[in-house]
Parts: C-alpha cells; sequence; structure tokens
C-alpha cells in the first residue's frame, strides 16, 4: 500500500510541472537583458510602468526584464550567448553593437522587418548608424547622450568663481582659486583613460583617433592637436588640478562630485534623475563642455536595442522592439534621464520646458561617436593604456601614442 | 598493504564460528573483481565529467583558433596558440608577477604560520579558541575578503588602512593604494599571506604534536637550548610536513586569481596581471579561447614539472 501511494505522488510530482508549462503553452516569456540602474528611477520605469503597459497591450507575450552591473554585462551577454543561453532581446551600449553584429548573433532587422524603414525615418540618422555593420542593421537606437560640463555650485562660490569656463583655457585658470580651497579639494575628475573619458578632450584639443574610413590610426592618434590634449590632461593630473582618479582607483567622481570634493566632471543626464533620488538638496549645474582648439565637442552615449538569433519567439522580441521606438515609450524614458532618439518628440512641450535637456541637446549638435568598429573595446585598451603612461609620466605622450596608433594600426589591418 | 590482507584472511579463519552470518555478504564480493569500480562509480563518473573531460577538451581546444559562437567554424592552427603565447610580453610579465606572488606568500604564510603553530602549541589555555581564530580567515570566501581589502584600502583619505596609517604618523599623506603597481602588491600580497598562514599552521600544529616530548627533555639535558631545540630537534621532525607545505602552497600560489582579478584586474596596464587573471582576460573578455587554453597549459606544464622537482630533491635528501 506505502509503495503504491509513493508511486502516485512520484508519477504526479513528474506530471506537474509539465502541466503547469502546458498551462502557459500560448504565451511566451521574452528575456530582456539590460543597464538601466537598478539604483535611478529608470529601472523602476521600465518594470512597474513600461513594462506591463506592454504585456497588457499583447496578452500573451510576457517580458522578464534582467538587469546588470554596466562593467560586467558585455562579458556575461559574450558567455551567454556562446552556451546558447542568450536573451531574446537587449539594451546594448551603441559602442557594443558592431562587435555583436560582427559575431553574427544579432537579427538583421533591415531583412526581417517589413515596417523597418518606418521605424529608421523616425530616429536620429547618427544614433542609427551606430547599428549598422557590413551594410545591414542590427538594432535601432533606444537612447541617445552626451556628456556635458557639471560644476558644483558650492565650491565655485567658495572660491569666488563666477561661472563655468567657456574655454579649456578658462578651466585650466580656475584651478589656482579652486586648489586654494583645500589639497584634497580638485578642480574636475574621472574616473581613467578609457575613451569615454579622454576623446572629449582629444577632439575639442582638434585631435583624433583614427581616419574617418576607420583604416588607422597613425596620423591621428599620433598627431600634434593629439598629442597636446594628452598633454594637457598630464600637466592637470601632475599639478594636482585633475583628481588622481584618472590614474584608476580613486573616488567615484559622481560622489566626489556631490560631496564638493570635485568642482567639476563631464557627465549624462542621468546625473539629474540620480541626484534627485539620492541627493535632493544638491543643484546640477551644466554647461558646454569647455572648447578648446577643435571647439567643443563632448562623446555622444547612448544604447541600442537588439533582438538575437534563436529567440524563442523573434515576433514577438520584434513586438517587444517596436513598443520600445514608441512615442510613449520613449517619453517616460526621457523622464528619468534617458534622452529620447525621436527628433519629432522634441518639438513636445515637455521637451520645450524642459529643465536641463537644453544643454544636452545643444551639445550633441557637435557631439561624436566613438570609433564604430567591432575591435573598439581592444582599440580602448590601447588606447588606455596609453593615457595611463602619459599621466604616470612613464613615457612622453608622443611616445606612448606613436606606439598605441602602430599598435591600432595592425589591429584595423587584422580585423576581429 | 597490511590492511588489505587482512580484510582477505578474515572469513578463512572463522568460518566455524561466524558460519552463515559472514559467508553470503562478505565471501562472494571479493570474487568479483569489478566491485570496487562499482563503489567508485558515483564520485569517479563526476571526476571523468566535470575534470577529466574539460580538462581534455580545453588541450584539444588549444590547437585551434577556437570560436565560441554557435555557426562559427574552429580553425585548427597547430602550435600557433602556443607560439604566439610565449611571443607575448604580457603572458611573461604576468608569469614573472606569479613566480614574484608566488615566493613572497608562500615563504610569508610557512615562516609565520610556523611561528603561530609553535606559540599555540604551548598554550595551555584556550588554545582551540586561538586554533579557530587563526583558522578563521582560511574558511571564509575570498571574493568577500577581496572586496573587504578594497575598502581597507580605500585610496580615500577616510580609508581604513589610509586612516589609521596616517593617524599613527607612518604615512604622511593618502596612499591611492589600487593606482599604482607597488603599493597594489602589498595589498595582494597581504590578503595572501594573511589568508592562508592559518593553513599552514594547523599543518604545523598537528606534526608539532606528533613530536615525543621526551626528545626535548633529552635535548634539554644535553644541555640545548629554546632555539638549539627548535633547531635540532622540531625543524629535522617536521621536514615531512614542511615539504607537504610546501608543495601545496606553491600549486596554490601559482593559481593565484580571484584576488587579483576582484581587487586590481590585472591593471594598472596589467602590471598586476597573474597568469590565471591574463589567461581569463584573453579568453573570456577577447574571446581567444584557444589562446586562453594554450595559456592554461603552459601553466599547468609549470607547477607539474616545479612540484616533481621538488619532490625529488626532498626524496633525494631524505636518503642521504
Amino acid at each position: 500500500m506505502k509503495h503504491k501511494m509513493l508511486v502516485v505522488v512520484l508519477a504526479l510530482a513528474l506530471i506537474l510541472p509539465a502541466a503547469a508549462v502546458q498551462a502557459q503553452g500560448d504565451g511566451v516569456t521574452l528575456q530582456f537583458w539590460h543597464t538601466y540602474n537598478e539604483t535611478s528611477p529608470e529601472n523602476e520605469m521600465l518594470v512597474t510602468t513600461l513594462i506591463p503597459m506592454f504585456e497588457e497591450a499583447h496578452p500573451g507575450i510576457k517580458v522578464e526584464s534582467v538587469p546588470f552591473p554596466y562593467g560586467e554585462f558585455r562579458q556575461t551577454l559574450l558567455t551567454s550567448l556562446a552556451g546558447g543561453e542568450g536573451p531574446d532581446l537587449a539594451r546594448l551600449d551603441i559602442i557594443w553593437s558592431p562587435e555583436f553584429a560582427a559575431l553574427g548573433v544579432l537579427e538583421p532587422l533591415d531583412e526581417i522587418m517589413p515596417d523597418f524603414e518606418e521605424l529608421a525615418a523616425a530616429v536620429f540618422p547618427g544614433p542609427l548608424s551606430t547599428n549598422v555593420y557590413d551594410g545591414h542593421t542590427y538594432g535601432l537606437p533606444l537612447d541617445t547622450n552626451t556628456r556635458v560640463f557639471m560644476w558644483n555650485k558650492t565650491l565655485y562660490e567658495r572660491a569666488g568663481l563666477e561661472g563655468p569656463p567657456a574655454t579649456i583655457d578658462e578651466l585650466k585658470a580656475q584651478c589656482e582659486p579652486i586648489k586654494a580651497l583645500g589639497d584634497d579639494i580638485y578642480l574636475f575628475s574621472d574616473g581613467g583613460t578609457y575613451g569615454w573619458a579622454v576623446l572629449p578632450w582629444i577632439w575639442s584639443f582638434g585631435g583624433d583617433i583614427t581616419d574617418p574610413e576607420i583604416t588607422r590610426a597613425s596620423g591621428y592618434l599620433n598627431s600634434e592637436a593629439t598629442v597636446a590634449a594628452y598633454e594637457f590632461l598630464a600637466e592637470m593630473v601632475n599639478s594636482g588640478c585633475f583628481s588622481p582618479s584618472f590614474l584608476g582607483g580613486g573616488m567615484d567622481t559622481g560622489q566626489g562630485y556631490f560631496n564638493d570634493i570635485f568642482a567639476s566632471m563631464l557627465d549624462g543626464p542621468w546625473m539629474f534623475p540620480i541626484a534627485e533620488a539620492q541627493y535632493p538638496d544638491f543643484e546640477i549645474q551644466a554647461a558646454l563642455m569647455p572648447a578648446g582648439p577643435g571647439g567643443s565637442i563632448s562623446v555622444v552615449g547612448g544604447e541600442n536595442i537588439a533582438v538575437f538569433k534563436g529567440s524563442r519567439d523573434t515576433e514577438a522580441a520584434l513586438e517587444f522592439l517596436r513598443f520600445t521606438q514608441s512615442d510613449e515609450y520613449q517619453l517616460k524614458m526621457s523622464e528619468v534621464g534617458q534622452l529620447t532618439v525621436k527628433p519629432a518628440l522634441l518639438e513636445d512641450e515637455y521637451f520645450q520646458n524642459h529643465p536641463y535637456y537644453g544643454v544636452f541637446l545643444e551639445q550633441l549638435q557637435t557631439a561624436r561617436a566613438r570609433t564604430p568598429h567591432p575591435t573598439w573595446t581592444q582599440m580602448e585598451e590601447i588606447l588606455s593604456d596609453a593615457g595611463q603612461l602619459i599621466l604616470r609620466g612613464e613615457a612622453s605622450a608622443q611616445e606612448a601614442l606613436d606606439a598605441a596608433a602602430e599598435e591600432i594600426d595592425s589591429l584595423l589591418a587584422e580585423g576581429l | 598493504m597490511p590492511a588489505q590482507s587482512q580484510i582477505h584472511a578474515r572469513p578463512r579463519r572463522v568460518p566455524l564460528l561466524a558460519g552463515r552470518l559472514s559467508r553470503p555478504a562478505g565471501a562472494h564480493l571479493r570474487y568479483r573483481w569489478y566491485v570496487p569500480y562499482l563503489f567508485l562509480l558515483p564520485g569517479l563518473s563526476l571526476y571523468l565529467l566535470w575534470m577529466v573531460y574539460p580538462l581534455g577538451y580545453e588541450f584539444y581546444i588549444s590547437f585551434f583558433d577556437w570560436k565560441i559562437m554557435p555557426g562559427q567554424t574552429s580553425q585548427y592552427i597547430g602550435l600557433e596558440n602556443y607560439r604566439r603565447v610565449l611571443d607575448d610580453k604580457y603572458f611573461w610579465l604576468s608569469l614573472e608577477n606569479t613566480v614574484r606572488y608566488t615566493v613572497v606568500t608562500v615563504i610569508g604564510q610557512m615562516v609565520i604560520g610556523l611561528a603561530l603553530a609553535v606559540l599555540v602549541h604551548r598554550v595551555f589555555i584556550a588554545k582551540r579558541l586561538f586554533r579557530a581564530i587563526y583558522y578563521l580567515p582560511v574558511v571564509t570566501s575570498w571574493v568577500v575578503v577581496s572586496f573587504l581589502f578594497q575598502f581597507i584600502f580605500s585610496s580615500h583619505p577616510g580609508g581604513l588602512a589610509n586612516y589609521v596609517l596616517t593617524q599613527l604618523g607612518l604615512l604622511s599623506a593618502p596612499v591611492a593604494w589600487m593606482s599604482e603597481t607597488k603599493t597594489a602588491w602589498v595589498i595582494i600580497y597581504t590578503l595572501g599571506i594573511w589568508k592562508g598562514i592559518g593553513w599552514s599552521m594547523v599543518i604545523f600544529l598537528a606534526a608539532l604534536q606528533g613530536i615525543p616530548v621526551e626528545l626535548y627533555e633529552a635535548a634539554a639535558i644535553d644541555g640545548a637550548g629554546e632555539w638549539g631545540q627548535f633547531r635540532r630537534v622540531t625543524l629535522p621532525l617536521i621536514r615531512r610536513t614542511t615539504l607537504f607545505v610546501l608543495v601545496a602552497l606553491i600549486i596554490g600560489g601559482f593559481q593565484v586569481f580571484i584576488s587579483v582579478y576582484l581587487i586590481t584586474g590585472g591593471g594598472p596596464l596589467h602590471r598586476t596581471e597573474v597568469v590565471l587573471s591574463y589567461m581569463y582576460d584573453r579568453a573570456f573578455d577577447r574571446l581567444w579561447f584557444g589562446y586562453g587554453a594554450a595559456i592554461s597549459y603552459i601553466l599547468a606544464a609549470i607547477v607539474v614539472f616545479i612540484s616533481f622537482v621538488q619532490m625529488r630533491f626532498f626524496r633525494q635528501t631524505d636518503e642521504e
């Protein structure tokens, strides 16, 4: 008797999970992997407002949001894809799109979406172009941003400074009054010598990384203007004007800015919602990137959304992708610091009267994107290492950049 | 050997007394050669599946320009990966760093571990408590203590190490521990030694407890002082233990990874890179899996070679 009971229980135990799967058989659960910041309102907006909105409009499709810290995301995604356990959709930093496209894991949207042309026409061409690899478009832009010059009013006032510098020379002149406030107060800070940090300086000095066709770095990365940009950074770090966080491992830039340790930084629109949530009394002051001989040129950031080959349900995934391109999604995300990629929306009252997007939209007029190339991650490592050698005074800017240019040349010649 | 022959001998000696009880269960088991293997099977199959198979597969991968994405084809390139690794300045730098880490931390762990073992051996009150306290770091998670060390050695003036050392007047200004190569090593070495001391202490302690007290008494009568007893009695008698600890620690030292990966990530400029963190970077960041596999096999060959030489050396001096 006992045995029979056991058999029945076991049999039931085996059947029940299968039945549960059966029950939701007509529906599909899509996995959406992203790096929306979990400690800022953008993730909450996605999970509590936007996804439910989508699910209500599309019965049978569920969307599971899986957030990752930015630093781990690329690698986690790569290994998961290799193991055949990737997501259906992901929000990719614009700089990763060419690499994933080159690996052959993304769906070419221009081939599989009948309404692709229509969607593509509704977004800014610049961010859209970051999805193009080898003649096909592997994603659509989700949000765009750039870094602007944010200054700390308290420190500026204490130092007797009137306002933000319009030029790099003016910025340099602000060092002395700021340093007078104390040795552990810095005029400016950034977290390292990676592209996102150094490119605004390189471009504003009139320098560059490669030729426009991305075939070689020699003559660009080691040009007089790029060398001057690095020499400026080295001088500022060594004289204690810019914080030693440039050498890595230092204090978090945003934290130092909010806590009156760093008088200025370059950062994106998401800092406003973060300030509102974590430092409600703090008033961020934003201005354009100080201009150099090359103008006031900042770096374009942003994310794309892409659908992966081997999705559980490609049609459903495309449906969610369409939803992210809708006015609703774009406007809601703009409320939490994710600037829209649809120019038509900027006519909207919301943006016309917006407290802080104006300066970003102005900066975006001249901002440039990091080299859209599948080997960018490797190029950036070379760039970042060269920057460290220069800032640590272990090589002259010319020497380090000559060597880096040569390395990037051979990388571009070899391909991925 | 003696243990085995006893088991075989037992049924023959006691057939009359034990009779029915012992025979059916034990007697014919020994005729079936495969029975021991049946008992080994669960563990062995896991070992084969999770250790031997991946190791073999990795060896195979090391001869390919390996592509991990489904649908891509990997190309056989013979020894090319090995040639490129041996030509890679960062590989040699990481190997040099690994050797230096091993030398520093193995000496640190052995000397301090032995000193603590001698001390704890002599403590009569709360011996277990001391043993447990010193052993505690060994059972903590590498990940957790790596993060803890990162906080302790924060470059902020208010970081624990900076604060305490400046207050004591040992430092004139706060140090950016993580961004300078030398100070980054100080953190990694300190962590490696601190975390390993407990293990070598426990092993040494066990060896010390095995030394008969009479030997010390005899040595004392012969006029040996404390130091003399330590040198002439203790050290020679814990030789084998010392060898064991040395070999095990060296193997462990060559495999240093988590602390480096989490504390400095190999930076700045790959200067704190060790072999495994470099392997991880090339394999999982650049997706050069064939290259990473080749690095692993080169490291494995080095470790096997060193252990072999050590064993031979000790056996030789033992025979003398």
